[in-house]
């Protein structure tokens, strides 16, 4: 029963994997990563790691892979063309010593295995109580580095996003206006970027060239 | 049959191969990097797979810490591509292998 | 009981919950529309059966013999793909949450928690699934080929990831308090003191926070600014007709129908009532009573609220909820390690 279930999420994530591969689209792979990364997850909860398995789903597949999505579609990345390799004998040499990397990987898993093996029984390890103990006592100092290691990536990321020399307050987010991702392929090459009042009939009028638009009377009398 | 370790540790081993090929024949930016975060997919699974048949919880913390550092490279990372795009009008690694535009 | 007989409960349970989720989302939009009518000052559909009991079937036949579209252009498989992830992600975060009591069958003297799985991180996988379900919004609105579905589509993402984070760290504070991760046993504590233990009381601003931050994961007024400012256009589901599109509706209203029931289980004490010790069934009934205030609250804020606008939902839920999110956090965490909470 166990072993179904391990051919079966084993084979999703290999079958993904080549995909990621394999495929030509650059979205395309982007989804098939998201199916490596959830069978992943299903192999980790098999593993008796239910912690792991769920901030791999949440860390992974939903933020990870949603930036990636998100910079592939604002990119508009086009599929790779098919190109001649131009070192035609580096293919059979890539076979050969892929299967001779495959012969000792296998030689050596063998030869492991027939030592005493373990095996995966319910226990309290993956708990969450289990991994909080262990971050916050024994392996304290990584966590804290960590969080620098984050707050450089913030930092990093904000400096790489930056358009020009100053920090400008406003990023171009300008509701009604479709420059927000031309604004960041070519900065500064947006034609009109004063935010557009929410509700105002005049401005409105004043941009499609007609007459101002006149307020109806008010009467006074709208019912207590 | 209860799965083992060697499955495990062998279905690690393929998954991280794959990643291999593909940072190695992919040309496009973003694929490499799709790749690389494969590859280190591969190794959280092999340090789950030994965290958990021998009841330690190191490993397991371990992959806690290397997904961190996988998501800030990802920022960091997905920066950079942003960046090299605006400049060079092109995702194909092959365009960006000169220093000068 | 051996593996067979719990797989057949499972399949059982799994059935018996996802037959209730889909009635349940049928009859919360026939609500929504009787309901934002008669705020309105109208009456809603109350013709099709008794005051409009059948109206979503109807709604369901018409829309399945639609003709069904697929433009021309778009990437056919991620535009097929895109429905199916937001309602299974939807339909999934069902698994976790305790409709009732433990419950003793008479006759085989069967114990069986109302609840579909019992797992440790159960919270936690709600959020993994919500997470993974921004995809079928994304690629719907990507694979369209169409630049306003394209726009609605990031808008809509980028405000459900955004929210995400305020809506996790909400929940922190409850998980505080509780000490596990486990929806069940976090209904099981709030037992006791006549419902004065519920976490809405030792919670107020968390909930306030995961309020809003639910409102604006599934995209409802006042948030619901990528569906309804391009609804001349129709968002990131402008080229979606059919059944695909019925999936979609529906994963709205779904997602709707699981963050109540994380707002139930985690604040207001799950299927905790008078005299449910007694009666164990009694549970299940005191749980969709307060799912239905909580749709209820849903469709009256659609009813009276404006929206808002983009910049500003986004400098709202970055700049003030998460801030105070965390800082509820540390109050929290300084109360508990006092064991004042």
């Amino acid at each position: 029963m166990l072993a179904l279930l391990f051919i079966l999420f084993a084979g999703l994530a290999i079958g993904s994997a080549i995909a990621v591969v394999a495929q030509r689209n650059p979205l395309y792979s982007a989804i098939s990563l998201i199916g490596v990364f959830v069978s992943l997850a299903c192999l980790y909860v098999m593993l008796a790691a239910p912690f792991i398995a769920a901030v791999q789903l949440i860390v992974y597949a939903g933020a990870i892979m949603v930036l990636v999505v998100f910079v592939i579609m604002l990119l508009n990345v086009e599929e790779e063309e098919r190109r001649r390799p131009r070192l035609k004998f580096l293919v059979p040499a890539a076979v050969f010593m892929a299967a001779i990397l495959i012969a000792e990987a296998t030689f050596i898993i063998y030869s492991v295995k027939s030592a005493g093996a373990p095996t995966v029984s319910a226990s309290n390890t993956g708990l969450t109580a289990a991994i909080g103990a262990g971050l916050f006592t024994k392996y304290l100092l990584p966590f804290e580095v960590t969080s620098i290691l984050l707050l450089m990536a913030i930092v990093g990321a904000m400096t790489l996003a930056r358009r020009s020399r100053t920090l400008t307050p406003t990023i171009g987010v300008v509701p009604g206006a479709q420059v927000v991702a031309m604004d960041i392929l070519r900065p500064g090459s947006a034609e009109n970027l004063t935010p557009v009042e929410s509700d105002t009939s005049a401005e409105a009028a004043s941009l499609l060239g007609v007459e101002t638009y006149k307020e109806p009377k008010d009467e006074g009398n709208h019912g207590a | 049959m209860v799965p083992d370790l060697s499955w495990y540790l062998a279905l690690s081993a393929v998954l991280f191969t794959i990643g291999v090929v593909g940072v190695i024949i992919k040309r496009n930016v973003i694929a490499m990097f799709m790749c690389i975060e494969l590859m280190l997919n591969a190794v959280n699974l092999t340090f789950v797979a030994f965290s958990s048949f021998f009841q330690d919880v190191t490993g397991q913390l371990f992959v806690f810490i290397v997904m961190t550092v996988a998501a800030a490279e990802a920022a960091v990372g997905l920066g950079i591509i942003i960046a090299i795009f605006r400049n060079r009008e092109s995702l194909d690694v092959d365009d960006a292998s000169i220093l000068r535009l | 009981m051996d593996l067979t007989v719990s797989i057949v409960l499972y399949f059982v349970a799994i059935t018996i919950a996802f037959l209730t989720i889909m009635l349940l989302c049928a009859f919360t939009v026939l609500a929504e529309r009787r309901v934002l009518a008669f705020l309105q000052g109208r009456l809603g559909p109350n013709r099709v059966g008794y005051g409009g009991l059948l109206q979503p079937f109807a709604d369901f036949i018409k829309t399945m013999v639609k003709e069904d579209l697929i433009p021309d252009q778009s990437t056919r498989f991620v535009f097929l793909l895109a429905p199916m992830i937001a309602i299974v992600t939807a339909i999934m975060a069902i698994l976790v949450y305790p409709f009732g009591p433990t419950i003793t069958i008479p006759f085989v003297e069967w114990t069986i928690p109302l609840v579909i799985a019992r797992f440790d991180v159960g919270l936690l996988y709600v959020l993994g699934v919500t997470s993974v379900g921004v995809y079928g919004i994304m690629l719907a609105g990507w694979s369209s080929n169409n630049k306003y579905s394209l726009m609605g589509g990031l808008r809509a993402s980028a405000q459900m990831i955004s929210y995400e984070l305020s809506l996790g760290m909400s929940l922190v504070g409850v998980v505080l308090i509780a000490g596990t991760l486990d929806i069940y046993s976090i209904v099981e504590q709030q037992s006791g003191w006549g419902g004065l233990r519920w976490n809405i009381f030792f919670q107020p601003v968390g909930f306030i926070i995961y309020l809003i931050s639910a409102i604006a994961e599934t995209n409802r007024v006042p948030f619901d600014l990528p569906e309804a400012e391009t609804e001349l256009v129709a968002g990131f589901h402008t080229e979606y007709s059919s059944i695909k599109f019925l999936l979609f509706f529906n994963a709205e209203y779904i997602n709707m129908i699981t963050v109540s029931m994380l707002a139930t289980s985690l604040f207001l004490g799950g299927w905790q009532g008078p005299f449910v010790n007694q009666f164990p069934l009694l549970g299940v009934f005191y749980f969709f009573i307060k799912i239905a205030f909580f749709l209820f609250l849903y469709i009256w804020l659609r009813g009276t609220l404006p929206r808002f606008r983009f910049d500003q939902l986004m400098n709202f839920g970055w700049k003030f909820l998460i801030p105070v999110a965390i800082l509820n956090i540390v109050v929290t965490a300084t109360l508990a390690l006092f064991d004042w909470l």
